[in-house]
C-alpha cells in the first residue's frame, strides 16, 4: 500500500485537490440557496433546485470519470505487476521439482544397492542355519531313544501305581459325576422354565389372558350417563394372587367424578380378576385402558 | 388420531410410573353395560317412630327405583341395619352384591320438627360419598326424602336427579254426560295432586313455561277451543289465543316469551304459528295443505319439530322459524310418527309410532345415525314427556280400559306405572326443574 501510494503520489495529490475544490464548490452553492430561501420563508423556487441539482450532476459527472480513469490505470499497474510476480512463480516452482526430481532418481537407485546386498546376506545365513539343524536333529534322535528307554521302565511302574490310585479315586470321581449332573439337570430345568416363561408371555395364552381381563371388567362396568365415546381413562390396579383386587387407581382420566368412580368400581367388581391360562402369566399389576367406543 | 393419542398416553404413563414393569399388562376395555346400579337404603328410624311420622327411607329408595339407574335392595334381604357409617360391615354388604349403600338417622326434635342425618357411601371403596343433615316438618318429610334421592342420584350418575319437580296431567273423571275434567299439578311420583283447573267441557295440552310458574292449556269451556296461560302461585289466567276453528297444541319457546300454537283456516287448514307473548304478534311458521300440529321447539329456540300428514301418514318434521325456511322431514321408519318431544339435550326424540296396530313411545337418536328404539310394550301408548334431566319419560298408557300415567326410562330399560287413585289421566307433562 505505502509502496503504491509512492508509485501513484501524483494523481492522489491532484485527486484529493479536486475533490476538496468540488466540495468547497457544492458547499458553497448550497449555502447561497439556503440563504436565499431562508429569510423569506417560503418555498424553495423551483429554478434555484434545477441550477443546484444540475451543478451537482456535473460535478458528480467530472468525480466519477477521474475516478474511473484513476481505477484504470490501479487496474493496468496491478494488472502488469501480477503477471510478472505469477511469471516468477512459475520459474521458481520448475526449478524445484527439477531438483525433486533428480533426488528421488538418485535415492531410488542407492535403494536397490541395498536391497541386492540384503539378499546375498541372507542367503549365506540360509545355509548355515540348515547345517546347525541337521546337527541338532542327530543329537535330539539319540537323546530321545536314551528317554523312552528310561520312560518304559517308569511307566509300567507308574502304571501299577496308577491303577492303584484309579481303583480310590473312582468311587470319589462317580459321586462327583453323579452331583454335577444333578446340578446340570437343575439347571436345565432352570432354564426351561424361563424359557416357557417368555414364551407363554408372547404365546396367545398371554393375548388369551388380557381378552379374559377385558371381557370381565367389561361385564362389571356400568356406565354412567357421561361415558359415551370420547371418554379415556386409564386405572392402575394391583392383584394379588388368586386374583383378588388390593387397589386401583384411577391415574389419567377426561371423564367426570361419576366416570372415575364407575371405572374404579368396574374394577373392584370385577374382582376376584380371572387367572392366567398359565401360572407364569401372572402379573402384580394391570393398566385398564377405559375407552368406550360408543 | 385418537388411538394414537391413547397410545402415546399409555406409553407415557408406563415410562412415569417408576413400579411399572417391563411387562405390564394393558387391558383395553371398549364396551360396558347400562344394568342398574345395586344400591341399598337402610331405614333412618325405628318402626315406632317411622309409623308416627313418615318413611323416609322408603320414599328414596322407590324414587332411585323409579328411575331406573338403581336396583334396590329389599328391605328384609338386609342382614343389619346400621344408621351410620361406622357401623357399616362393608364385605358383608359387597358379597350381598352392593355398590353403594344409604344410612341415617331421624330423630323427632319436639312436635312437628325431625332432624333427618344420612350418608352416601361406595361399598366397594368403602369411601363415604355424602354427609347431610336436613331439618323437616311432618309435612316436608315427602320433599325431604325427594331432595336425599337427587343428591344420591347426582353423586352416582353425575346428572341432576329429577325427583323434586312436578308433573301435569289432565284426569276425566265420570262417565257422559257428567264429566268433569281436571288439570292436576303432583309431584314427579304422582304424589300430592292439586287441581289446578276443573270444566264441565274438555281441558287439552298442558304445556310449561320454561320456568315452571306457568302453564299453557287449551280449555273448551267456552264451547269453542280456547288457549289460556295460568300462573299457579296466583291462579291468575289469561287468553292467548281464541282465534276462530282451531287453537290448540301451545308450546313455549326456550327463552318464554313466544309460544308455538296450531290455528286454522277458514276452510280447516291447520298450519303452525308463533305467536309473540308481548307483542302479541303472530307469525306463520307452516303453510301446507296437509294437517300440521303438535309444535316443539328445539333447545336454541331457532326450529320447530312438528308432526304432518303431508307426505300421506303423519310423520315428523322440522323447520327453522325464519320466513322462508323449509321443513325437513326426520322419521321414515313406518306410517305413524307423531307428537315429537325432545330430550333436554336434544341428543333425542321421543314420539308416538305405530307398530302392528298398537301405539307405542319410540325415540331417535338425533346425533348419530338416527337410530329408533321402541321403548314401551301396550296398546295405546301416546303423549311421552320427558324428565327435566332426561333420564325418564313420563307418558298416558291405558291398564285394564283406564287411562294410566307410566314411565319409562329414556334406554327403555325400566317401565313403571304411576298409581293414580280414580280417573281417566292423559297429556303429562314434566314440569322443568
Amino acid at each position: 500500500m505505502p509502496g503504491f501510494v509512492r508509485e501513484h503520489s501524483w494523481p492522489i495529490v491532484l485527486s484529493v485537490v479536486l475533490h476538496g475544490a468540488l466540495a468547497a464548490a457544492l458547499l458553497a452553492a448550497t449555502l447561497i440557496s439556503v440563504n436565499h430561501s431562508l429569510p423569506t420563508m417560503q418555498p424553495i423556487p423551483v429554478d434555484a433546485v434545477v441550477v443546484d441539482s444540475q451543478v451537482l450532476h456535473a460535478a458528480q459527472r467530472a468525480l466519477t470519470e477521474r475516478a474511473e480513469q484513476e481505477a484504470a490505470r490501479v487496474r493496468a499497474a496491478a494488472d502488469a505487476k501480477a503477471a510478472a510476480d505469477a511469471a516468477a512463480a512459475q520459474a521458481a516452482a520448475d526449478a524445484q521439482m527439477a531438483a525433486a526430481k533428480q533426488q528421488a532418481a538418485e535415492e531410488a537407485k542407492s535403494a536397490a544397492a541395498e536391497v541386492e546386498r540384503t539378499k546375498q546376506a541372507e542367503a549365506a545365513k540360509a545355509s548355515e542355519a540348515q547345517k546347525i539343524a541337521a546337527a541338532k536333529r542327530a543329537e535330539d534322535a539319540k537323546r530321545a531313544e536314551d528317554a523312552k528307554r528310561a520312560e518304559d521302565a517308569k511307566r509300567a511302574e507308574d502304571a501299577q501305581r496308577a491303577a492303584e490310585a484309579k481303583q480310590a479315586d473312582d468311587a470319589k470321581h462317580a459321586a462327583d459325576l453323579k452331583a454335577k449332573a444333578e446340578r446340570e439337570a437343575e439347571l436345565k430345568r432352570q432354564l426351561a422354565e424361563e424359557e416357557h416363561v417368555s414364551a407363554v408371555e408372547a404365546s396367545p395364552a398371554r393375548a388369551q389372558y388380557i381378552a379374559r381381563l377385558a371381557a370381565r371388567i367389561q361385564n362389571a362396568w356400568i356406565k354412567p350417563p357421561s361415558a359415551r365415546a370420547g371418554l379415556d381413562c386409564i386405572v392402575n390396579i394391583t392383584q394379588i394372587p388368586g386374583g383378588e383386587v388390593t387397589s386401583a387407581h384411577v391415574s389419567q382420566c377426561n371423564g367426570d367424578a361419576a366416570a372415575r368412580q364407575s371405572i374404579e368400581n368396574a374394577v373392584y367388581r370385577a374382582s376376584p380378576l380371572p387367572a392366567p391360562p398359565d401360572p407364569a402369566l401372572f402379573e402384580r399389576n394391570l393398566v385398564i385402558h377405559f375407552h368406550p367406543d360408543e | 388420531m385418537h388411538k394414537l393419542f391413547s397410545c402415546l398416553a399409555v406409553l407415557v404413563l408406563t415410562w412415569a410410573c417408576p413400579l411399572a414393569h417391563a411387562s405390564e399388562f394393558v387391558v383395553e376395555v371398549t364396551k360396558g353395560q347400562t344394568e342398574a346400579i345395586p344400591i341399598a337404603v337402610v331405614p333412618f328410624a325405628s318402626a315406632e317412630l317411622t309409623a308416627a311420622s313418615f318413611d323416609v327411607a322408603q320414599l328414596v329408595s322407590d324414587d332411585l327405583a323409579r328411575s331406573g339407574r338403581f336396583k334396590t335392595m329389599d328391605r328384609k334381604d338386609m342382614i343389619e341395619q346400621p344408621h351410620t357409617g361406622a357401623n357399616i360391615g362393608f364385605d358383608d354388604w359387597r358379597r350381598l352384591n352392593n355398590d353403594y349403600m344409604v344410612v341415617g338417622s331421624m330423630q323427632a326434635d319436639g312436635t312437628d320438627r325431625f332432624s333427618i342425618t344420612y350418608e352416601l357411601y361406595n361399598v366397594l371403596t368403602k369411601q363415604r360419598l355424602l354427609g347431610f343433615q336436613i331439618s323437616s316438618n311432618r309435612a316436608g318429610l315427602r320433599s325431604a326424602g325427594h331432595q336425599i334421592a337427587d343428591a344420591v342420584f347426582e353423586k352416582i350418575l353425575g346428572i341432576r336427579g329429577a325427583f323434586s319437580t312436578r308433573i301435569a296431567y289432565i284426569s276425566v273423571l265420570g262417565h257422559l254426560p257428567d264429566k268433569t275434567y281436571q288439570l292436576i299439578v303432583a309431584d314427579a311420583d304422582g304424589e300430592n295432586p292439586h287441581v289446578v283447573m276443573q270444566s264441565r267441557e274438555p281441558l287439552m295440552s298442558p304445556s310449561w313455561s320454561p320456568d315452571g310458574s306457568s302453564l299453557a292449556y287449551v280449555s273448551f269451556e267456552q264451547r269453542l277451543p280456547t288457549m289460556y296461560v295460568q300462573t299457579l302461585k296466583t291462579g291468575d289466567r289469561r287468553v292467548v289465543s281464541a282465534q276462530a276453528g282451531v287453537n290448540q297444541a301451545p308450546s313455549w319457546s326456550p327463552d318464554g316469551k313466544k309460544l308455538a300454537l296450531v290455528l286454522s283456516t277458514r276452510d280447516g287448514n291447520l298450519d303452525i304459528y308463533v305467536k309473540d307473548l308481548t307483542t302479541q304478534q303472530l307469525s306463520r311458521i307452516t303453510d301446507d295443505p296437509g294437517i300440521d300440529t303438535e309444535p316443539q321447539w328445539s333447545k336454541d329456540g331457532q326450529s320447530i319439530y312438528f308432526t304432518s300428514d303431508r307426505a300421506g301418514g303423519p310423520q315428523i318434521y322440522k323447520v327453522g322459524i325464519r320466513p322462508g325456511d323449509k321443513p325437513r322431514r326426520l322419521t321414515f321408519q313406518g306410517s305413524y310418527n307423531a307428537r315429537p318431544r325432545i330430550s333436554p339435550d336434544e341428543s333425542q326424540l321421543a314420539f308416538v309410532t305405530q307398530e302392528n296396530g298398537d301405539y307405542r313411545i319410540a325415540t331417535m337418536d338425533l346425533r348419530g345415525r338416527g337410530d329408533v328404539q321402541v321403548l314401551t310394550k301396550g296398546h295405546f301408548d301416546v303423549s311421552p314427556s320427558y324428565a327435566p334431566n332426561g333420564a325418564v319419560l313420563i307418558y298416558a298408557s291405558r291398564d285394564k280400559g283406564r287411562g294410566v300415567l307410566a314411565l319409562v326410562s329414556a334406554d327403555g330399560r325400566v317401565q313403571q306405572r304411576l298409581v293414580s287413585s280414580e280417573g281417566e289421566l292423559q297429556e303429562p307433562a314434566w314440569a322443568p326443574f
